[in-house]
């Protein structure tokens, strides 16, 4: 579940993601990441007025989560009935294992129909599988339908959030692209000068796609079809016009019944924007009057994460990117700099288990506040699989050395009471000594930006036995 | 009913008026507290950097210092909470098996203890003064993992008890902030593996406090104040920074 | 690798991998609506004006007055409601409905919790219009309101149609520097018109431009 969508295939062992070095760079425009902390956190503000507004919020949460556990602990069941009713609702259904067989049968339905030309409406899965890419190396245009996916891939970049991905863009960014993609005036940055602008351009590509491409927000077992939700109706131009509908779906995303939709819909844009409900609930039980609809089940790694009793609770999520949105962290690194397909909170615990070493910096970039587990409509425990992950990190080695030892060393301190407090006194008189410029470099990475505490000349310790000589 | 203080390891060596003040405050309300010799740390720092197997050495240690107390009343809400996390997992040294389950379950953060166990009617009584507006800063171990104070995410009746404790000291004015509960940027080791985004979190509200006129800052946990109090003299903001318990006290703002 | 492979080879770890079952909650008791709750009309007009939608309570014959606006020059308009005329050629190709001005359409049930209607049909130009269209009207009965989505999906049967659809306001985007612009790609303005019936509390004309 990771990789970028214009990353290539590479021999040899991928760079670890460096997120602090990612961080540091982005905080290196103030203004600019407090631009962007702010748009973040007024989606967060949006959250909370919507969640407020449902006096049951807590019970859905608690019955979503419920929900999904069953699920996924009968995932092989529901995958069988949905499997059933589709191919009783005339659709098509394909099985890949991972992100190759994913792109490969793609291609394969595009190539038998004839279909060069595809209009994708959001899919982070099919980010997660590289297959723009892929395709596009074998032919075929591909068009990103929704607005801001468009613009990332006009920029030739990866989306930064998956519900919003152009959030780490301003307007006159966005209007320097569609001056050198869409020839639109330059200087041109009055958003809805830009979307109408879009809107054409996007129109024509609706108009002349020969397919279409959606991802699913849930597919029901129970009646064999599944459900898209969008603002912007570019899903459903696809759908309506295209004669090829292919709709990929990680496994997942299967849910047992119809009437489990209103438990989940009730929470997922209220989470996301907090908006009551998306523009478009569009429910898909079949292919239209003439069209081909195929579905393509992808693992990828999924059930890997399954099986791991520490972190198949991942698997609930629903994409709404509240995690994202309220994550201090994220909204001051941005989501480029997690490396990963899935940013933020959720990123961080699915993502190290498809490869450690290089994601081995995402459990460690939190502070575990916990605020993302607050927020989560599927009550994923994130800060605790967050802390479970970086066990993990360093027990596989993936730690500098340099840490493991000042750990071990402190570790050492602290079993030792009579040496600890020598080490405690050593480091007050030190510090006492030393003048204030010194004691800041001392301090390294805490140093460069903070003073150290002023050390008091005894501790409490030595306090207490002085002054309550007769207590233990 | 016996009672023992955990003092964590950098209240200890570099914040020792804010143990002085806790016990003092314990003292005057008749609680009569043990402050045992023998456990420096709860393991928390190493667990949190992704060594919880070597930190277990220092948790087993907590345990067996702390096993035979009633109540054990953490000066931190971080520690508080890691003990009720993992205490469980160690077995003590020649003790039962469910020592460090018990320990877990006995072990509290000092504001839970002092609103829910002694009351905030009896702390009042204390008399304690502090005539100044403050921003409160609940450690975010101590909001989420306490249940200190309602999250501001969480759809539940609303309830604070650290402002319920400081409605306690007379004269105090609460200001309220563009964003209540958000994290200072700590995070133990986060602050160093992470310095950039520790530090600007750490700015960032500070800047909350001063853009809502706040004379001094109150915290539940030491580990946040020495963070921000750590940015806040490097960058020359004079807004200085207390325990709850030194408000308890009547130690704040005297030497 | 065949497919069939992949499948069972899913399954299998699928099978291997699931950890010990979780049974499913027990049926949701639905909360009782408090007394000093506004109607489910005002709560629905609420919603759907706040998601961008015009909400006009009417009467039957009103509809295509309501419907074809102020401007009755003739246009491109296709209409499932009896009282507004189709003035496009007949056609099974949804790409002829490109410049469509105005689709009408008929709902059998709106949400009050969200504002939503919901749409359902196996007509490919029906399908189409609704997102083609620059202006879209769904005409409504108040009576068919419900409460919440749970509501909803007890009344409709979302496999009698491949199609079907929550719509709430014209469609739009926020993807440029968080600015809301109505009418991204589908339709620029959505007319919700509810066939009111009478002794409604408090149901006024409740439209907004």
């Amino acid at each position: 579940m990771s990789q970028r969508s214009f990353e290539l295939p590479v021999l040899g062992r991928p760079t670890p993601v460096d997120h602090p070095k990612a961080a540091r760079e982005f905080n290196a425009d103030v203004a600019r990441t407090d631009w962007h902390d702010e748009s973040l956190w007024f989606v967060r503000e949006k959250r909370d007025r919507a969640a407020a507004s449902v006096p049951e919020w807590e019970e859905l949460r608690a019955r979503a989560s419920a929900i999904k556990e069953h699920a996924l602990t009968h995932l092989d069941e529901y995958l069988v009935q949905f499997e059933a009713n589709a191919l009783a609702n005339g659709m098509q259904v394909h099985w890949a294992r991972d992100a190759d067989e994913h792109n490969r049968i793609v291609h394969g339905i595009l190539s038998e129909a004839g279909a060069r030309r595809l209009v994708k409406s959001k899919s982070m899965l099919t980010e997660e599988c590289g297959l723009n890419p892929y395709l596009e190396a074998n032919g075929i245009e591909v068009i990103d339908s929704d607005l801001g996916e468009r613009i990332v891939q006009l920029r030739r970049e990866g989306p930064s959030h998956i519900v919003m991905p152009a959030i780490h863009l301003k307007k006159e960014e966005v209007g320097a692209t569609f001056h050198e993609h869409l020839g639109t005036p330059e200087g041109l940055s009055e958003p809805n000068a830009l979307a109408g602008v879009a809107r054409e351009h996007l129109r024509e590509k609706f108009l002349a796609a020969d397919a279409t491409l959606t991802g699913m927000n849930f597919a029901v077992a129970e009646s064999g079809g599944f459900v898209v939700c969008t603002n912007e109706g570019n899903a459903d131009l696809g759908m309506a016009l295209a004669p090829v509908h292919i709709a990929s779906v990680g496994i997942e995303k299967v849910i047992p019944r119809v009437e489990d939709l209103a438990v989940f819909l009730r929470l997922l844009a209220r989470s996301a924007t907090g908006q009551a409900v998306t523009v478009y609930t569009t429910h898909v039980h079949g292919p239209r009057a003439g069209q081909a609809l195929h579905v393509v089940l992808v693992d990828n790694g999924r059930t890997k994460q399954l099986a791991r009793e520490e972190f198949w609770g991942s698997l609930k999520c629903i994409r709404c990117g509240a995690c994202m949105n309220t994550c201090p962290i994220y909204r001051r690194s941005g989501g480029h700099s997690y490396g990963s397909t899935v940013p933020g909170p959720i990123g961080s615990v699915l993502t190290p288990g498809l490869d450690l070493e290089r994601y081995a910096s995402l459990p460690f970039a939190s502070t575990l506040c916990g605020s993302c587990t607050a927020v989560c409509p599927v009550k994923i425990d994130l800060d605790r699989q967050l802390f479970r992950w970086r066990q993990h990190v360093t027990e596989a080695g993936h730690t500098p050395r340099a840490k493991t030892f000042a750990i071990k060393t402190s570790v050492a301190l602290f079993d030792r009471p009579r040496l600890f407090r020598a080490a405690g006194a050593l480091a007050r008189f030190g510090l006492r000594l030393m003048p204030g410029f010194i004691a800041r470099m001392a301090s390294g990475p805490w140093g460069r930006t903070r003073d150290v505490p002023p050390a008091p000349s005894q501790s409490f310790r030595a306090w207490y036995r002085t002054n309550r000589p007769e207590r233990p | 009913m016996t009672t023992a203080l955990f003092v964590p390891c950098y209240v200890d060596q570099f914040f020792p008026h804010v143990a002085i003040a806790a016990l003092t405050v314990l003292e005057r309300l008749g609680v009569r507290v043990d402050v045992p010799e023998g456990a420096a740390c709860c393991g928390q720092p190493s667990a949190n950097a992704g060594y919880a197997r070597e930190g277990h050495s220092t948790l087993e240690r907590f345990v067996d210092v702390y096993a035979q107390y009633d109540r054990v009343v953490v000066l931190s809400g971080s520690c508080a909470v890691h003990v009720r996390q993992h205490a469980g997992e160690v077995v003590a040294h020649g003790g039962a098996d469910e020592a460090g389950a018990r320990v877990a379950e006995r072990t509290t953060e000092l504001c839970a203890f002092l609103h829910d166990e002694i009351g905030v009617q009896r702390v009042a009584e204390l008399g304690a003064s502090f005539r100044k507006r403050v921003a409160v800063h609940i450690g975010c171990h101590a909001l989420r993992g306490m249940g200190l104070a309602r999250p501001s995410e969480l759809q539940v009746r609303p309830f604070d008890k650290v402002r319920a404790l400081l409605g306690a000291v007379r004269g105090v004015e609460i200001a309220e902030l563009a964003r209540p509960d958000e994290c200072c940027g700590f995070g133990g080791t986060f602050a160093v593996a992470e310095p950039d985004i520790s530090a600007k979190m750490g700015r960032d509200r500070l800047r909350d406090y001063r853009g809502h006129d706040a004379q001094a800052v109150v915290s539940t946990d030491v580990s946040c104040l020495m963070h921000l109090s750590g940015l806040a003299r490097r960058e020359r903001i004079g807004l200085p920074m207390y325990h709850v318990a030194e408000l308890l006290a009547g130690t704040a703002g005297v030497a | 690798m065949s497919e069939l492979g992949a499948r069972e080879t899913i399954l299998h770890a699928v099978r291997a991998a699931r950890p010990p079952a979780v049974s499913l909650p027990a049926p949701r008791i639905a909360p009782a609506l408090a007394s000093g709750q506004p109607s489910l009309l005002d709560a629905f007009a609420a919603a759907a004006m706040a998601a961008g939608a015009a909400v006009v309570i009417a009467a039957r014959d009103e509809v295509s007055r309501l419907a074809l606006g102020a401007d009755l020059t003739p246009r491109n308009v296709l209409s499932t409601v009896a009282e507004v005329r189709t003035t496009v050629p007949p056609s099974q190709d949804p790409h002829a409905l490109d410049s469509l001005d105005l689709f009408v359409a008929d709902s059998p049930l709106g949400v009050a919790e969200n504002g939503a209607v919901w749409v359902a049909t196996s007509d490919v130009m029906h399908r189409a219009a609704l997102f083609l269209a620059t202006r879209v009207v769904i005409v409504v009965d108040a009576a068919t309101i419900v409460p919440t989505l749970h509501d909803a999906y007890a009344r409709i049967d979302v496999r009698a149609h491949p199609f079907g659809a929550f719509v709430a306001g014209p469609s739009k985007t926020a993807d440029i520097e968080q600015s809301l612009v109505i009418g991204a790609h589908g339709p620029k303005e959505l007319t919700v018109i509810v066939i009111g019936t009478n002794g409604e509390s408090g149901a006024q004309q409740a439209s907004r431009r």
